[in-house]
């Protein structure tokens, strides 16, 4: 696992990014991708078997099955919203959440005082620039899918930079954890749909 | 699976078992009653009222024992003696409620608070750290969600959205405060890191920091007066004042251990802090309590004076670490809010209206719900004199600054007041709105239990009943935190100070094992 570290933590710090820099289809595929990688970093280390991953892809997995919006898989409308040049426009749309990434990114990187700098260097930047990424939109953002999407992205850097030090959660931790992606998901994405009906009905 | 091993699963996990009976029980009940509505409404009611009631017997019959101690390999899930009292009289509390609420959703509001009250059992049963608090927070953010559901109403939706973010927030606190709590043991041994009366000072903001803005410790306390005012009652006072005193005690228990575990006086101004947030979070909350003219709202601001109280035994907690009355007051406050709920419910659900300008007369209309009032303000005023009054001054003198007790003073005679006005209300010339409404005879299911209900609850929360003090129970201790073993210890500032794993003087052991030693 060492080996996909790096990628892993390059590939889950883009889809935190997109995920709170995008809209629609973008930012739930990229929340999809970041389940899935910060989940294979989180538990790659002193989780044999793996069930702590098992348990957080399936609560996520279950989260994300309520919460997405209708049409998300139109074939072409994904084609367009996935293509290379969209992200990287979108990307450049926002500069300061790009250079917020990377900041995390490097501050992550430097072994910190306390009991972090014994931790894995690359889990820990990647939960600091996740926690950089998703923290202002979380405190700021009136958009309720944003919001959700920020929750998430800021809750997978928590336990990213918590793995960093103390290792994988124990079972319950991980079930109560996986129990909480799915509540932000489906909560956050039931109070999207009921604000949208009650204004369509004003 | 022995026999035996299947009993103290049962037990272990009697209020969650019951939770999730109620998912069959309910749709039962009601393709039973076929067509018919209203009849089948109330009896998935009275089905989900003997669901709570149960789950109180129970849980009071399980106890917190080593026969109710389950252990799934590694895991362990060891009721906690506050976690059962917190069951067994939510289960009445609750019953009582959404008995007095009645309508077509008092089923699902029932479930709602069977899923909740499990949820408080689960999380005081298994070790401090971070599954029990995100199991709360999380649980909150879920009943809050399904409280509001079934209505497309914005300022609902919103309430929700808010609590969403308010969780999404405190989890990284907590994170971040275990991380600091685990840098303690590292001070110990090398001088190269941060005092431990520092770091402890750190990891007693983060964690304080979960029950300020839980709980609606001023300046936090919008969250809880947008619950209350947006939420129906029963999610309302499982979000805003349930679920907060299951945290408060597992706080203030991290807070017990930590203090216990320095020596030296706690770095910063986080004492004078959360003292100061306590005293002034009563007297906002007791002043807004008695402007508004909303009953909804001054429930919603007696709660926030109760989250003062709160952060009050809080400060106490970490001032002395070895005295009970902090964790001793957070049971008796959970109780007298509550009734405060039972009474707005019933008062709402009478006239149809929260306003106090409609609501003249109405004790002298129904007496029955002058009686809850009765009892709440004597639960709130915790009278006769006793252990919770004690207690009460007892974290006033530990706090060890007389303005602030006398502000705290001030502050809870204020609410007092602010609950009579609410009654005198009660006896003034009927109005329009109350002369109208429809009452039900004095002889009466619903109004018999409501006033039974009331004065056993008052009994409680006033210490009459003396079963208060299981509410400052020991919680299972801490799993060692350290840092994973897979990784390299980390080097400190100089190479050659290997930690030796001698603590320093200002360091004492730590009985739980709360906080590791370093590796």
């Amino acid at each position: 696992m060492p080996s996909f570290e790096l990628p892993l933590v390059l590939i889950a710090i883009l889809a935190g990014t997109l995920a709170v820099t995008s809209a629609g289809r973008g930012a739930w595929v990229a929340i999809g991708i970041l389940a899935l990688s910060s989940s294979a970093l989180e538990f790659s280390i002193a989780d044999p078997n793996r069930i702590g991953m098992a348990l957080r892809l399936s609560a996520i997995g279950i989260g994300l099955a309520a919460a997405l919006p209708e049409n998300l898989f139109e074939v072409k409308a994904l084609r367009r919203d996935l293509a290379p040049s969209t992200l990287v426009g979108t990307l450049r749309e926002h500069p300061v959440v790009v250079a917020s990434a990377i900041a995390g990114l490097l501050l992550g990187l430097v072994p910190l005082a306390l009991p972090i700098e014994s931790s894995s260097d690359a889990l820990r930047a990647a939960g600091v620039a996740l926690l950089v990424v998703g923290l202002p939109p979380l405190l700021t953002s009136r958009f309720i899918e944003a919001t959700t999407r920020a929750a998430v992205v800021t809750l997978a850097g928590t336990m990213l930079l918590r793995t960093s030090i103390f290792g994988a959660l124990d079972p319950l931790s991980a079930l109560a954890i996986g129990a909480g992606f799915t509540c932000i998901l489906v909560v956050g994405g039931s109070v999207a749909t009921r604000i949208s009906n009650a204004e369509g009905e004003r | 699976m022995s026999e035996g091993e299947v009993l103290t699963a049962i037990r272990a996990l009697f209020p969650a078992l019951m939770a999730l009976s109620s998912l069959a029980l309910v749709p039962l009940l009601k393709l039973w009653r076929g067509p018919e509505r209203d009849g089948a409404a109330i009896h998935a009611t009275a089905g989900v009222q003997v669901l709570l009631l149960a789950t109180s017997i129970g849980a009071a019959l399980a106890g917190a024992g080593y026969l109710s101690t389950l252990k799934i390999g590694q895991i362990s899930i060891d009721p906690s003696e506050p976690g059962r009292l917190l069951v067994t009289l939510g289960g009445i509390v609750f019953a009582v409620i959404v008995g007095s609420g009645e309508g077509r959703r008092a089923s699902t509001m029932g479930q709602i608070a069977l899923f909740g009250i499990a949820a408080i059992d689960l999380s005081l049963a298994i070790p401090a750290g971070i599954a029990p608090i995100a199991l709360l927070l999380f649980a909150s953010v879920a009943i809050s969600g399904a409280a509001a559901s079934g209505k497309d109403d914005v300022s609902r939706a919103r309430a929700v959205f808010r609590d969403l973010r308010t969780v999404s927030l405190l989890l990284p606190a907590v994170v971040i405060a275990e991380i600091l709590r685990t840098a303690i043991s590292y001070a110990a041994v090398d001088a190269s890191y941060a005092t431990p009366a520092s770091l402890a000072a750190g990891t007693a903001l983060g964690v304080s920091i979960v029950l300020i803005v839980a709980a609606g410790v001023f300046p936090f306390h919008s969250r809880l007066i947008k619950i209350f005012e947006a939420l129906p009652i029963v999610g309302s006072l499982l979000v805003g004042v349930w679920i907060p005193s299951a945290l408060a005690l597992i706080v203030m228990s991290e807070l017990s251990v930590l203090a216990s575990s320095i020596t030296d006086p706690l770095g910063g101004a986080i004492v004078p802090g959360i003292l100061l947030a306590g005293a002034a979070t009563l007297i906002f909350g007791a002043i807004s309590a008695l402007l508004h003219d909303d009953i909804g709202e001054i429930v919603g601001f007696i709660a926030v004076g109760n989250a003062g109280w709160l952060a009050l035994a809080a400060a106490a907690a970490l001032q002395s670490p070895t005295d009970t009355s902090s964790r001793l007051i957070v049971l008796p406050g959970t109780l007298a809010i509550s009734l405060f709920g039972l009474w707005l419910v019933s008062v709402r659900r009478r006239y149809g209206t929260t306003s106090i300008s409609e609501l003249g007369g109405w004790a002298r209309r129904t007496g029955a719900n002058g009686i809850a009032l009765i009892s709440a303000i004597v639960a709130l005023a915790a009278l006769p004199p006793g252990a919770v009054l004690a207690a009460r001054f007892n974290l006033l003198l530990l706090g060890g600054n007389p303005i602030i007790a006398i502000f705290a003073v001030i502050g809870q005679l204020i609410l007092i007041g602010a609950a009579v006005r609410l009654l005198l209300i009660g006896f003034t010339p009927q109005s329009h709105v109350v002369h109208e409404a429809e009452t039900r005879p004095f002889a009466n299911v619903i109004t018999i239990s409501l006033i039974a209900g009331s004065i056993f609850v008052a009994a409680a929360a006033a210490g009459w009943l003396s079963i208060e003090a299981g509410g400052t129970g020991p919680l299972p201790p801490a799993p060692s935190v350290s840092p994973a073993t897979s990784f390299d210890p980390g080097p400190s500032a100089d190479p050659t100070a290997a930690p030796t794993g001698e603590p320093t003087p200002s360091v004492m052991p730590s009985m739980s094992e709360e906080i590791s030693p370093a590796p």
